[in-house]
């Protein structure tokens, strides 16, 4: 099955993230429009019409947490999340890489629908290279007179600045990215209120993800019907998918939402190397409960990989294949969170630390299979508990490692007691393996 | 305020009626169900539901959610005891000990920490953990009064957030992420603020503690004992922790309607003062020079005697931490017994006391009006109403160093209700930060700015001033909402303000007057009788001298005894030194006193005073509130109660009061003082009423019984200088008269006889420091550090130069209380010379 590009369209044509190429491409038509013709309740009618589910992890409709904002004459304000830091995720790194122009005519035009006079792009602060071309086009849009006090002469006003992350996974989240952008600490806060009805500065904000807002040019050219007329009735559209980890094709894929997962794993990214076989994927990034090779088939939709008791996420597979150690995979996982973890609530600060010292043991000849069940137990106390979802983060797909794995832990646990050589290597080999191609995933894929 | 309507709600299963709105953890207890918390404290502002100890089951809601954050509506149906909720309540307590070292036998906190009472109670009896946990360099100071043990730190946030969002300072950080973070300060620097103490009560675990009280008690050996700190005006209600009848501590006795439930760290460390093997125990008689031990009844003779020969040639001096009955008892002594009408309290003034240009002898009825006018009950303000009102003006008085606990309550409303703060001083304060607008006066020329004030606010009888005191004046008045505001003020010059009163409708609820007075319980001494111009109840009485009178008089024999009641003018009272020069002429000096200072040093006949922590009686707050003092340790030595001592001496010289106890005395206040009829120790009780709220308030005396209104509201009284400004202009005064500084005083916090008698708060102690704007101390020449000699009129002080941005140009500022002149220069023009170069 191809892939089926709308925000990928001539992803690789050079000069794309020049204004010229961008206009020549019929770019910004829908913005002139946008300000021209339509009024924002228009506006926001038709984003909530085509169903759009937010790409950045939870999958939100877009269009109805834009209804949530007040209307009336506060100041408020649009935060696009570039803060893409989900080990697995790289999506969002080459729609900017390639592509600029397209989000800050979403965010435009999102900030309009939404009655936001500045918006913000927060972007994470590794993607250095990324935010120059970011920051150029900015000047580029508002050059052209996209972006300013007075849009193509229309009156709307958005300005937009683009903001680099200090190096913190938690400031994707939308709270503490909220709190960081003000200068604190970047920390999650307490929700409710949600930032729709108090924000950034205390104002009304609306969040959205880079893909998100990407899309939203191409469903106010061509209408929310069309937009439907992709992907399922829940989870209408395409989605960029990165695959990475053990696939012979490691890159960003636009699919059609629906499409059998086992397609985008062997179709398109190659499956994973001759003679291996997969034997667990996480198929929303690392924080997605990991799924077996038995689930293979499953639609690649939000509600498909929910009722499988997974999630979609930010649409990022990272592919384990039978050469990988689950236990040390686990173990991989929980640092990466225990690492991150901000340290304001008390579960995730004080959960992700035992996690991983006990997951330690596990791989270091201590554990008992009676450390098994209290970390299958200390996850259950983490899930649902926290402040923000960090720590489930880590919980949710290492219960779902110790739990569908279980026998490979104990294996492992047996095995290392007696002492035998060779596994303490095994489970290295499997750890470079993943995290050679995980977080750090080349950014073009089959594109380049 | 109307009370927020009542709802009812299901805590597991029984009804539970609770205020609407009111946070769940709050609302629960009302049906004596107990929510498990540790981040949550009110106190702190909006809950952060950071530690997840209260999460409980909502009907309706998927998740569990935190208590501490989920307001109540009515018919919210609330499980607290189910399967689920006791498992993530565990849970959350097993994670908690993770990391925790389970000292207990060997930490201050054991036995009364909310973490053992949390883990006994919620959490799972036993630890699944088997991992080493982490580990710091452990007790290490945070500050010269707290020691931080951070393996102890369940990292709560209560310290951090008191630090970055009550007391506003700022230094508090939590450092590093997630298992790693720690509380700190920025490149490890002490923690020196002046509120941080409250962070050792706000911890729950063991990992802030005082350096004082380490290793000192465990909570079964002490005792608590409530009453009220009297080291400033802001009269914060404290618990003495007592063991073997000796203070160990001070803990803060939450009272919304005065301190909030924080405290400074005088009244928290000040303690030490009463417990100081310096005290004076037993009364001194002096003889051959040399004062020496007597007993009661020779002492007490002996000042009888001298009193007697004095007769009306005697003047008074209370000081500020004496109580009402001390007043009240002393006054009487000197007027009824002894026939003379010099009684004064106020160490330089207050509203309506004349300047010494007019020698402090204006017309009695002129000087009560101003008094009736300003603090008449329909214009006074509770501290409560600076949670309401929409705007808050600073005049005159920087609360931290006046009334501390009022910069917290004033940060409060501006942080959390977005109430605009206007600030008018002639020293920079540090609300400046937090105000919408400020301005600045030359230095004393506070009644001008006020005048200019009320004349921008429209009153009758004002006329605007030109210039940047009226452009101030304006932008200032700009900041006021009528009717709804507070203003909270000092200085002696401030008749203006009864014009600006009237404008701004401060009659109206929610709105009003706070007078910070200079003495603790200066409010309560004045409207006992310690004045010179009205005796109790402001009633009228034949005028007497003020202070500055009273110490001229002594200097020229024209008085010949003086009556020092917990005083120490020679500190503490304008002239400072002049005042040894005065008290050595006098025939006699009676001093009560806990030290031996500067005048004991004068003194014939010392009685031995007792400390806050033993007396017992009333005192009133600065907006009106009667509390109780009560005894928390018994009289050291042959310390005996004031009361008592004073009904005694009244005897000997023929005043039978018939006072037998600290009820009689007050009994005996409120029959003379009639808006304090009928009040006693049980309707005061444990939190202290406002005579304002009572019924007897209507006999508040009415301003038209008091005698001549001024008739020229606009002329206001300057203080002393080498020149009188013209009325309008005296705002610009400062920077006319080019190469000329005018010196302002302000008494720091920490100038206090309490910073040198507590060990604990020494280090505290200020150095005299000139502070200048940095234009002028460019053009003298001088950096910061350089020693200078500041002088004027043959008075010279000595100080360290300090330079600040936010200083007015022109003006100049000097420490009162730290036994120089420096007091003696306030509003006066002086000459600057370089003394030495900086250290």
């Amino acid at each position: 099955m191809p892939e089926t590009r709308m925000l990928y369209r001539r992803v690789d044509e050079p000069g794309l993230a020049s204004i010229e190429t961008y206009r020549r491409r019929g770019g910004y038509r829908s913005l002139t429009r946008t300000v021209k013709e339509i009024e924002p309740e228009e506006l926001l009618t038709t984003l909530q019409d085509s169903g759009l589910r937010g790409r950045g992890g939870a999958g939100f409709s877009m269009g109805k947490k834009a209804s949530f904002l007040p209307r009336g004459d506060t100041d408020k304000f649009l935060c696009c999340n570039a803060d893409e830091s989900e080990p697995g995720a790289f999506k969002d790194r080459e729609l900017m890489q390639k592509n600029p122009h397209q989000l800050i005519e979403g965010v435009a035009i999102a900030a309009i629908a939404a009655g936001a006079g500045w918006a913000f792009i927060f972007i994470r602060g590794e993607y250095a290279e990324v935010a120059d071309i970011l920051e150029g086009a900015v000047a580029e849009a508002y050059g052209a007179g996209f972006l300013g006090a007075d849009i193509l002469g229309s009156g709307q006003r958005v300005e937009l600045v683009v903001h680099r992350g200090a190096g913190a996974y938690i400031c994707g989240e939308e709270t503490a990215l909220l709190d960081s952008l003000e200068g604190k600490r970047g920390n999650p806060r307490l929700k409710p209120p949600f930032p729709a009805i108090q924000g950034l500065y205390g104002g009304p904000t609306l969040i959205n993800n880079v893909e998100t807002l990407s899309n939203v040019p191409h469903i106010v050219a061509n209408g929310a019907d069309w937009f439907k007329g992709f992907g399922t009735e829940q989870s209408p559209g395409t989605k960029v998918v990165s695959v990475s980890g053990c696939v012979q094709r490691p890159g960003n894929y636009e699919i059609e939402l629906g499409i059998p997962s086992r397609e985008l794993i062997y179709g398109l990214a190659g499956g994973p190397p001759e003679g291996r076989e997969v034997k667990a994927w996480f198929p929303g990034g690392s924080s997605a409960p990991v799924l077996t090779a038995a689930e293979l088939d499953l639609p690649y939709s939000f509600e498909a990989l929910a009722d499988a008791g997974s999630m979609l996420g930010s649409g990022s597979i990272i592919v384990a294949d039978d050469q990988v150690s689950i236990p040390a995979l686990a173990l991989r996982t929980a640092r990466f969170y225990h690492h991150e973890s901000c340290g304001k609530c008390t579960p995730c600060r004080e959960g992700t630390n035992w996690t991983v010292k006990m997951l330690e043991r596990v791989l270091s000849r201590e554990a008992t299979p009676m450390d098994l069940d209290i970390i299958a137990s200390v996850q259950d106390n983490i899930i649902g508990h926290c402040l923000c979802v960090l720590g489930d983060s880590m919980a949710m797909p290492v219960s779902s490692m110790v739990k569908k794995f279980r026998p490979e832990f104990e294996e492992y646990i047996r095995r290392v007691a007696s002492d035998s050589p060779g596994l303490g290597s095994d489970g290295a080999a499997g750890l470079h393996a993943l995290t050679g191609t995980s977080s750090l995933a080349p950014a073009s894929g089959p594109h380049a | 305020m109307p009370d927020p309507p009542r709802i009812t709600l299901l805590v597991d299963g029984v009804e539970v009626e609770a205020p609407h709105g009111a946070m769940l953890v709050d609302a629960a207890k009302h049906g004596d169900v107990e929510i498990p918390v540790f981040c949550y404290e009110p106190k702190l502002g909006h809950p952060v539901g950071a530690c997840r100890m209260c999460v409980v089951e909502i009907e309706g809601i998927p998740k569990l959610q935190t208590a501490c954050s989920t307001p109540v509506r009515d018919g919210m149906v609330v499980y607290t005891q189910t399967e689920r909720v006791k498992e993530a309540q565990s849970a959350v307590v097993e994670f908690l000990l993770v990391n925790h070292p389970l000292d207990c036998p060997v930490c201050d906190k054991g036995g009364e920490c909310p973490l053992q009472d949390v883990a006994m109670g919620w959490g799972p009896g036993r630890s699944r953990s088997v991992d080493p946990k982490r580990h710091f360099q452990k007790p290490i100071p945070l500050s010269p009064l707290i020691k931080i043990d951070r393996e102890r730190c369940i990292l709560c946030y209560r310290c951090v957030r008191f630090s970055q969002e009550v007391a506003e300072d700022e230094q508090l950080q939590l450092l590093e992420r997630g298992s790693s973070t720690f509380v700190g300060t920025f490149d490890n620097r002490p923690y020196i603020a002046p509120f941080h103490g409250n962070i050792i009560e706000l911890c729950p675990v063991g990992a802030l503690t005082s350096d004082a009280y380490r290793f000192r008690a465990r909570p079964w050996d002490i005792e608590d004992a409530g009453t009220v700190c009297t080291l400033c005006p802001s009269q914060c209600n404290i618990k003495l922790t007592v063991r073997d009848e000796r203070i160990e501590r001070v803990l803060a006795r939450d009272n919304v309607d005065v301190d909030d439930g924080w405290l400074c760290d005088k009244g928290r460390f000040g303690y030490q003062m009463a417990e100081s093997g310096q005290r004076i125990t037993e009364p001194l008689i002096r003889a051959g020079g040399e004062l020496r031990p007597a007993g009661w009844a020779e002492a007490l003779e002996a000042a009888a005697a001298g009193l007697r020969e004095a007769g009306e040639r005697t003047a008074a001096i209370v000081g500020g931490s004496s109580s009402n009955e001390d007043g009240y008892l002393a006054q009487r002594i000197v007027r009824k017994a002894l026939g003379s009408p010099h009684v004064e309290s106020r160490p330089s003034g207050g509203p309506g006391v004349e300047s010494r240009r007019t020698g402090g002898r204006g017309p009695a009825g002129f000087l009560r009006q101003g008094l009736v006018e300003l603090s008449a009950p329909r214009l006074a303000a509770s501290v409560s109403d600076l949670d309401r009102a929409e705007s808050i003006l600073v005049l005159g008085t920087d609360p931290l160093h006046s009334m501390p606990i009022l910069d917290l309550r004033i940060r409060k409303a501006v942080r959390l209700r977005g109430a605009r703060l206007a600030v008018a001083t002639d020293r920079p304060s540090v609300l400046d930060g937090g105000a919408e607008e400020t301005a600045r006066y030359a230095p004393g020329f506070v009644g001008g700015f006020v005048s200019a004030l009320a004349a921008e606010l429209g009153a009758a009888g004002y006329e605007r001033a030109r210039g940047e005191l009226g452009a101030d004046a304006e932008r200032i008045a700009g900041a006021l909402k009528p009717g709804s505001t507070v203003i909270v003020w000092a200085g002696p010059d401030a008749r203006g303000l009864v014009g600006c009163a009237r404008a701004l409708r401060l009659e109206e609820d929610g709105a009003g007057l706070i007078e910070v007075p200079e003495g603790a319980n200066g409010r309560g001494l004045r409207e006992v009788g310690c004045l010179p111009v009205a005796g109790p109840g402001l009633s009228d009485v034949e005028q007497g001298l003020d202070a500055s009178g009273i110490r001229d008089a002594l200097e020229a024999g024209s008085l010949e005894a003086a009556l020092l009641v917990n005083a120490d003018p020679i500190r503490d009272f304008a002239g400072g030194p002049a005042w040894g020069e005065a008290l050595g002429k006098a025939k006699l000096v009676l001093a009560v006193s806990m030290f031996e200072d500067a005048s004991t040093r004068q003194a014939d006949v010392v009685f031995p005073a007792e400390s806050y922590a033993e007396k017992e009686g009333t005192v009133t707050h600065p907006d009106g509130r009667l509390q109780r003092l009560r005894p928390g340790t018994p009289h050291p030595g042959g310390v005996r109660p004031m009361w008592e001592v004073l009904a005694e001496l009244g005897a000997l010289l023929g005043e039978e009061t018939g006072v037998e106890s600290a009820p009689d005395a007050l009994a005996a206040i409120a029959s003379e003082v009639p808006f304090y009829a009928g009040i006693s120790h049980e309707e005061i009780g444990g939190t202290g009423i406002r005579w304002q709220e009572r019924a007897a308030a209507r006999y508040w005396p009415r301003v038209d019984d008091v005698g001549a209104r001024d008739e020229v509201p606009g002329r206001e009284v300057e203080p002393a200088g080498r020149t009188a400004p013209e009325p309008g202009d005296t705002g610009g005064r400062a920077e006319d008269v080019d190469g000329v500084i005018r010196v302002g005083t302000y008494r720091d916090l920490w100038a206090a006889e309490v910073t040198d008698r507590s060990p604990a708060l020494r280090f505290l102690a200020p150095r005299q420091a000139l502070e200048l704007a940095p234009r002028d101390a460019a053009r003298l020449g001088l950096g910061s550090g350089h020693e200078v000699e500041v002088r004027s009129n043959g008075t010279s002080v000595r100080a360290r130069v300090s330079i600040h941005e936010r200083v007015k140009p022109g003006s100049g500022f000097l420490i009162e209380g730290l036994g120089d002149r420096a007091a003696s220069l306030r509003g006066e023009l002086v000459e600057i010379s370089k003394a030495g170069e900086p250290e």
